[in-house]
């Protein structure tokens, strides 16, 4: 193998070098520009990450799951996850290898940023073929393949999306009509010019047939030119489109694992780390069906993907239009492919629209707030929280109470008598400095009865709790979390009744707070327990969501039944769950009774 | 002989039973409870002048006098025979009907869906209906022997987007008022208060109703929406509200609280008359008429006729009159057909 164009160079790789050199400019001004964002603490914490072993090990290993193999969507839909491991890790290795022959055979042309890509026309295959060399014509016509099936399958899913597990699919918009169009015929091209070019460059199981095939009709080799530039020209193309298409997620998504396991968090809607995870998302539209408000088609444009897509064009009526309606269920984050936080930046985004409406909480410091009967004594017993929701729930109040006197319990109830907000409404709504007065003031009552554990009837509060309060040292847990621990240390028996139950997992406690187990565990014991549609991180808000601040009633009726109907779908008896909200929500739209976990619990002790 | 079958045995259908039995017609009457009369054989007084209800029911039944009417029955099937329709009743009934009315009325809205005024989980929360049965037979272990403290909360699933009814129930405020005024000459001794959002005293002598309660019978109205209640150990309700007038939070104990129910559609009715084809408005679920003003009586489909509270909540005269115009109306359709 020996260098056949001297010099190590041609005219048609011009296409390819603006383009090239188009996109590195282009990154490193947006690199230079995104660090500015991100305030200086963050700064030194992401550069310190970098020589920490074992974020360093993290950063490698979600580099080659997420962005390469995309793990997460292999384990959505097989086929799904093929066509984008396919293209990206068979792109990935195609450009690997390419350096790998680059510096084996011509050495002296390392480094060149084209070489690599056009390696096939610069040089010559001399001699017998080796065993090294025929090996890496395989690698190259293997990977080639894979991206060419990838590609197949990305060409397919545009018709058929549902045969690829995406009921909708993202509606491109022009630059990504450029970029898909371009990516698209850079990989034919590819296998044309190189089959052409098989001839003299050689080839493996791929291009060497087409070589033969071609060359029985096409005996002059005034064609193998124009294919090079081609090819090209599409990947030129390709990279002058990237930066305002969607292929953008390909260079900033490992910079953004990079970010993200160093610990930062979005500050700003548009800037800093958040403009990494914007430019992160692929636009592959698993959010969209993932969104429980898109069981109404009009809904379709307040998906997530939109709203990144408006944050990008700075669009500001849309993105304040879409970060309002949004029910922050956390459904699509769960299920997002590369983790774009989208309800964190939807926040921010609030943040931006509310920033002017003054709160009044003097109120907060008048009035008596920590609970009567706290004594010397009360770190041995629990504080149980019951918040707003409860308060508008009684039966989950009657029943829990009940259950902690069945069980023996001592504890003091903090809120009897009404209590302050969580501060989790406020927080959603963007309203962070607000929330801090509500929070300092729970945070308090909380310290100062001297619990060391506080039980929460309600996910929302739990959430905030878990998040936002600086409760160091003590236990928070939800009540299914206490009840499963009860009937676990024998504190309580229960019984199993005859009905079959389906459990309904509140967004808050499940995507919210990482209790999925100690509900189910519970209910298993108390009946048979039904499958629903979906289930875990993927099941369905029940539209009663505190997250939307615009989404109007007769649209959140519309959520809530498609959510009772995927619940129901194996005909359960009664309908299980663990949040006030849900509990208020279902039983306004339900024909099967709703009950909350507490009350079949509290129903069935023997 | 032409056969109308009307749907529903409460006051409406009473009328246009006699009413059209009176033009002529063979009326089948169909009721799915034991008795005729609907909510109203359940009710106390009526208002504005306290008349009692017993004594307007016997006059509507006794009109019916050779009028077939089956209780316990319901409507199995419905279907459109050429010009007439074909009611099977689930009695082994079948009629072949030239005109259909529906005088379902309405269902009284599940207080416990409010869960928040713990109907159902609390021992003295009754509704506007449990109030007038205490009334009647003066048995309710809830009504406890003598409160000294009363509430009535307007508003139960009306007028209230999260309990899926946007509409206003149009004789709850009339009806709260008339309940307060009489149970405070039940127990003269107790403070009555009446939470609400607005009053609306559309009525010939609602407004004199209600300043009677004020000043012969003391009743405290309070606007604002009570926002939850809660139980104390002694069984008492400790309600929340808040008074937008005064602008402050006020919370009284209580010994008992009556919920003002709302009207909705009865979900029987629906599913019988989907069967033809006809259906409720999306936004408040109550049968769709013809047109909103000229033919309220009609339905969107030839020969189906309303009258009452299945179109909308109405007082009890209204219901009367709408009988009555329906009954015009059939005859009027069935004369034209000829």
């Amino acid at each position: 193998m020996r260098e056949r164009i001297a010099g190590g160079y041609d005219d048609f790789v011009i296409p390819f070098m603006i383009g090239m050199c188009f996109v590195l400019i282009y990154l490193a001004v947006a690199l230079i520009r995104l660090f500015a964002h991100i305030p200086p603490k963050d700064r030194i914490k992401f550069f310190k990450s970098l020589v920490n072993p074992a974020i360093m090990w993290k950063n490698v290993k979600d580099i080659l799951f997420d962005c390469l193999l995309h793990v997460k969507i292999f384990k959505r839909n097989l086929l799904l996850g093929y066509m984008h491991a396919s293209i990206a890790f068979g792109w990935f290795m195609l450009i690997l290898i390419g350096h790998i022959e680059v510096a084996l055979y011509v050495p002296q042309r390392n480094g060149v940023l084209y070489y690599p890509v056009f390696f096939r026309y610069f040089v010559k295959f001399e001699g017998e073929t080796t065993l090294k060399g025929s090996f890496f014509f395989f690698l190259m016509d293997f990977f080639l393949l894979m991206v060419l099936t990838g590609v197949g399958l990305a060409m397919y899913k545009r018709f058929r999306s549902r045969a690829l597990g995406m009921r909708r699919t993202t509606k491109p918009c022009f630059a990504d009509r450029v970029a898909l169009a371009c990516l698209w015929s850079i990989f034919p091209l590819r296998l044309l010019a190189e089959s052409f070019t098989a001839g003299i460059a050689g080839g493996s199981f791929l291009t060497k047939p087409m070589y033969w095939l071609f060359n029985n009709f096409l005996s002059n080799d005034m064609h193998i030119l124009p294919t090079w530039w081609a090819y090209s020209t599409a990947i030129g193309l390709f990279m002058l489109a990237l930066p305002f298409s969607r292929y953008m997620h390909i260079p900033t998504e490992a910079f953004l694992i990079l970010l993200r396991n160093a610990g930062l968090k979005v500050t700003k809607p548009r800037k800093g780390f958040a403009e990494a995870e914007i430019y992160s998302c692929s636009s592959c539209g698993i959010c969209i069906d993932a969104c429980p408000m898109n069981i109404q088609k009009k809904n379709l444009p307040f998906s997530s993907v939109y709203f990144i897509r408006f944050l990008r064009r700075n669009n500001i009526k849309k993105m304040n239009q879409i970060a309002q309606k949004c029910l922050m269920c956390g459904k699509c984050v769960a299920l997002c492919p590369v983790g774009v936080e989208s309800c964190g930046i939807k926040r921010a985004q609030r943040a931006t629209i509310y920033n002017n409406i003054k709160h009044d909480y003097t109120y907060l410091h008048q009035a008596h707030h920590t609970p009567d009967n706290t004594t010397q004594e009360s770190n041995n017993k629990i504080l149980y929280f019951a918040g707003c929701m409860t308060h508008l729930t009684p039966s989950i109040i009657k029943n829990l109470t009940g259950i902690f006197e069945s069980s023996g319990t001592e504890y003091i109830f903090a809120d009897k008598d009404g209590g302050v907000c969580c501060g989790r409404p406020l927080i959603l709504a963007g309203r962070e400095d607000a929330a801090k007065e509500v929070i300092a003031r729970n945070s308090q009552m909380i310290q100062e009865s001297g619990c060391r554990k506080v039980v929460l009837s309600c996910p929302i509060c739990l959430k905030v709790l878990k998040e936002e309060y600086n409760l160091k040292g003590i236990e928070l847990l939800h009540h299914t979390q206490f009840i499963n621990t009860l009937i676990e240390e024998g504190k309580i028996k229960v019984k199993r009744g005859a009905e079959s139950l389906v459990y309904h997992n509140p967004c808050e406690l499940g995507r919210g707070c990482g209790i999925y187990k100690e509900p189910l565990n519970v209910l298993q014991q108390l009946g048979e327990l039904k499958k629903a549609e979906k289930e875990g991180k993927e099941s369905i808000c029940c539209g009663g969501s505190l997250g939307s601040i615009t989404l109007s009633y007769e649209d959140r009726g519309k959520i809530t039944q498609g959510s009772l109907d995927a619940l129901t779908v194996n005909n359960p008896d009664k309908i299980v769950t663990a949040c006030p909200l849900c509990l208020k929500t279902f039983a306004d739209k339900s024909s099967r009774p709703v009950i909350d976990i507490a009350q079949i619990v509290n129903e069935n002790i023997c | 002989m032409k056969n109308i079958v009307i749907i529903g045995g409460g006051p409406s259908g009473l009328e246009a039973s006699a009413q059209l039995h009176k033009m002529g017609y063979n009326v089948i009457l169909v009721e799915k409870s034991p008795v005729l009369g609907g909510h109203l054989a359940k009710w106390d007084r009526l208002f504005p002048q306290g008349i009692p209800a017993k004594e307007v029911l016997e006059k509507m039944v006794s009109q019916i006098n050779g009028v077939k009417y089956f209780v316990e029955a319901n409507v199995q099937s419905i279907n459109l025979l050429d010009k007439s329709y074909n009611v099977i009743l689930d009695n082994g009934i079948t009629v072949l009907a030239d005109a259909v009315l529906f005088t379902t009325g309405f269902d009284l809205f599940k207080a416990q869906k409010k869960e928040e005024y713990g109907y159902g989980i609390y021992e003295r929360v009754i509704t506007n209906a449990d109030l007038e049965n205490w009334f009647r037979t003066k048995e309710d272990n809830r009504v406890v022997k003598d409160p000294k403290r009363i509430g009535f909360v307007h508003c139960v699933g009306s007028r209230d987007e999260k309990a899926g009814n946007r509409y206003c129930s149009k004789v709850c405020c009339a009806t709260a008022v008339k309940q307060a005024c009489e149970i405070k000459q039940e127990f003269p001794d107790a403070q009555v208060y009446c939470f609400y959002m607005d009053l609306r005293m559309f009525g010939r002598g609602f407004e004199d109703m209600y300043l009677s309660a004020q000043k012969d019978y003391g009743v405290r109205f309070i606007r604002g929406r009570v926002s939850e209640v809660a139980e104390n150990i002694d069984k008492e309700l400790v309600v929340k509200a808040e008074d937008t007038l005064s602008g402050k939070p006020v919370k009284v104990t209580l010994d008992l609280l009556v919920l003002m129910s709302g009207m909705q559609n009865c979900p029987d009715a629906v599913k019988v008359a989907a069967q033809i084809g006809v259906a409720g408005r999306e936004i408040d679920g109550f049968f769709e008429t013809k047109d909103s003003i000229y033919s309220l009586q009609n339905s969107t489909k030839p020969g189906v006729f309303f009258a009452g509270a299945c179109t909308g909540p109405k007082t009890l005269p209204d219901s009367l009159h709408e009988a009555r115009a329906a009954a015009l109306a059939i005859h009027n359709y069935l004369t034209e057909k000829k």
